[in-house]
Order: C-alpha cells, then sequence, then structure tokens
C-alpha cells in the first residue's frame, strides 16, 4: 500500500516509469474483473485502458488516506456502470429481491443427499461457475467478482460501491447461491 | 441439537468471517446434523472453486500499449520558450500586417525599425551609465562614512579604558531613564492642563 502511494507520488511529479510499474502491478486484476463484467476479451482490454488513462488523469485527486486499489476499482465499476447504461442493459435494483425463474432464493437448507456439484472435479466447477456466471445479475456479479476474483474484504467492496457491509455480504451470498441453482440445473 | 444454520453462515464461515462463538456453533452442528454437513462439503467444494477462478491472461506488451496512449507531462523548465515562440509570431504577424497596410517593405520596415531601437539605445545608454556610477560614489562615500564612525569609536573606547566605558555606559542608561520618565511627566502635565 505504500509502496501504492510512493509510486502515485512519483508519478504526480511527472515519472511515467512509477506510473507503468502501477499498471503492470494491475492489469491483471483489473483484466480479470473486467473481463467477468463485459464477457469479452477484447472490450476487457479496451475497458482496462480506458481505467488506466482515467486513473492518470485524476491522479491528483487520489487521497493517500485510502488504498490505491480501492480507488482504481471505484474508477473501474463507474466505467462499466457507464457500459452498462449506454447498452440499457436491464440491471438489478440493490433493494429489489431477486425472483428468479427457478424460485426464489431461500436461506435455508433444503438439501437432501448429494448435489450434482459433489460429483464434480474443481476444474469443472470453475468451468460450469464462469459459464454461469454470465448469466447472474451484474449488479451481483461484480460483488461476487471483487470479493473471490479480485480477493477485496467485503470492507473494501462496500467503500468501492458506496452500500452497507451487510448489503455487500448478502449479495455476494445470493450471487453464490444463483451459481449454484444454475449449476444443478445446467 | 441447535437449529440448522442459514446458508449464508455457511459461505461466511468458510470465508472465515464467523467469529469464534458463532464458527463453533457451526461445527457442533454439523457433527449431528447429516443434511448441513452435506450442505457444507457442498459449499466448501464450491468455496475453493470460487476462490481458484484462473486469472485473465493480459497480452504481453500492454502496459506499454497503455504507457503510449497517455498524455505527455507538461515538459518543465520549457516554461520560457512558449511567450518566446509567441512574441517572435507576434512580430511577424506586425511586420506583415504593416507592410500589407502600407506597401512598405519589409528590408524597408526592418530599417526603420534597427534605427529607432538604435537611436532609443543611443539615447538610454550614456543615462544609464551615469546613473550606475552616481550610485557608485554614493555607496562609497556611504561606506567611508561608515568606517571612520567606527574607527573614532574604537578610538574613543581605548583611550576610556574598560573602567571608563563602564561608566560611560551607566551614565547613557541613567539619562535615558530619566529622559523618559521627564517625558511622561511632561506629557502628563500636558493632559492635565
Amino acid at each position: 500500500m505504500t509502496e501504492d502511494r510512493q509510486l502515485v507520488s512519483r508519478a504526480l511529479r511527472g515519472d511515467r516509469r512509477a506510473y507503468e510499474m502501477i499498471v503492470r502491478k494491475y492489469e491483471q486484476p483489473l483484466t480479470s474483473y473486467l473481463s467477468r463484467m463485459t464477457g469479452e476479451r477484447e472490450t476487457a482490454l479496451d475497458f482496462a485502458q480506458e481505467v488506466f488513462l482515467k486513473a492518470y488523469c485524476s491522479l491528483a485527486s487520489y487521497r493517500p488516506a485510502y488504498k490505491f486499489s480501492t480507488w482504481l476499482f471505484k474508477i473501474a465499476s463507474n466505467h462499466v456502470i457507464d457500459h452498462w447504461r449506454k447498452k440499457k442493459l436491464p440491471t438489478v435494483s440493490i433493494d429489489q429481491p431477486l425472483d428468479e425463474e427457478d424460485g426464489p432464493l431461500t436461506l435455508q437448507i433444503p438439501d437432501q443427499g448429494p448435489s450434482v456439484v459433489r460429483k464434480l472435479e474443481l476444474a469443472e466447477i470453475r468451468e460450469r461457475i464462469e459459464r454461469a456466471l454470465e448469466a447472474v445479475p451484474e449488479t451481483l456479479r461484480e460483488l461476487f467478482v471483487l470479493r473471490h476474483v479480485n480477493e477485496f474484504s467485503y470492507e473494501e467492496i462496500a467503500d468501492i460501491k458506496g452500500l452497507p457491509v451487510g448489503t455487500v455480504k448478502n449479495r455476494v451470498f445470493q450471487a453464490k447461491e444463483l451459481l449454484r441453482k444454475r449449476m444443478e440445473a445446467a | 441439537m441447535t437449529p440448522c444454520p442459514r446458508a449464508d453462515s455457511l459461505y461466511l464461515y468458510l470465508e472465515g468471517e464467523l467469529g469464534p462463538y458463532d464458527a463453533r456453533k457451526i461445527e457442533e452442528h454439523v457433527e449431528c446434523c447429516a443434511a448441513c454437513r452435506e450442505a457444507l462439503e457442498e459449499r466448501r467444494l464450491l468455496h475453493q472453486a470460487f476462490t481458484s477462478l484462473p486469472p485473465f491472461e493480459v497480452p504481453k506488451g500492454f502496459a506499454r500499449s497503455v504507457m503510449d496512449s497517455l498524455p505527455e507531462p507538461e515538459a518543465r523548465g520549457r516554461g520560457w520558450l512558449a511567450p518566446l515562440v509567441a512574441a517572435a509570431a507576434g512580430l511577424a504577424a506586425g511586420l506583415a500586417g504593416f507592410h500589407l497596410f502600407t506597401g512598405t517593405g519589409i528590408s524597408e520596415v526592418l530599417v526603420a525599425l534597427n534605427g529607432f531601437f538604435g537611436q532609443a539605445v543611443a539615447q538610454a545608454a550614456p543615462l544609464a551609465v551615469k546613473t550606475f556610477k552616481l550610485g557608485g560614489v554614493l555607496l562609497k562615500i556611504s561606506r567611508d562614512l561608515l568606517t571612520l564612525g567606527l574607527e573614532g569609536l574604537e578610538a574613543f573606547s581605548r583611550v576610556l579604558g574598560p573602567q571608563g566605558i563602564a561608566l560611560v555606559a551607566g551614565l547613557t542608561a541613567l539619562l535615558a531613564v530619566l529622559a523618559f520618565f521627564g517625558a511622561r511627566r511632561f506629557l502628563h502635565q500636558g493632559e492635565g492642563s
């Protein structure tokens, strides 16, 4: 974190090499997030480039009291939301209860006997998750990706998205249960 | 037996997000509840998969292409260049305009300008030299006066000796005190009348 602050400080003094180090450090987590949010490799790379450009142009507004990664992903998240708005993709309100075609999500455990998931190999589960992820509503998918792909804490995600921590936890859980249900149905 | 935990608690348990008390409750419960044990194992497998999804493979040279797309930072130390270029461009435009409106050849304008500036310099230069000389003389006089004063003070202190200096300093201080209080009294009397 301190290293990020030092790099930002150097970049603000005109040291482009310092910003290149930031880009190299965050290119993979950022594209991993963006590829899952857009579903397209090329779009993810274009978006990553635009996010790094936006971050560079507004570097002076970065406050060292916050984590640089949180600040960068906030820019990325807003960029993705703009993309959804332009494409007019249906988004799920954060307060709207989720009623899926396969019934409302239940929080209790109704499992009876071994599930389909338990019969699969880990690699196959991962593949199925990637496929099922595309069908998860964007707002839930984003929180899931931030938590499990980018490994942000719930508090950091709450900061990135400007949501209460409890809401983030609940939405990540809903995303996981949706994924599980879709995998069972597949 | 405690009631079956909620599915969200199972995920939080697997992520290590539950406190020790709640975590222990789940562990105790799954020991005696087969359905919850099965549910926990399934979520454990899923959790393992969620946390090991493959990262995006970034093409080589991506960072370089990002850096190439960034705007150039404003070059420092070249701040003088822009006004100079602007001044030169302004002068050229002025000359061209003068030439267009009056029909005078640019070479003639340049000769006239040269004459004008030459005359101005010829008049201003002697004045600047005289001012400079006068400043030098004034500086020399003030320096000599200061040296003289300091030398006089040194000679006087040598004549007086240490006791004499102390006596003079004491008398000066006394005179200063008397002068101060005398002035105050004089002022108070002035106010009273």
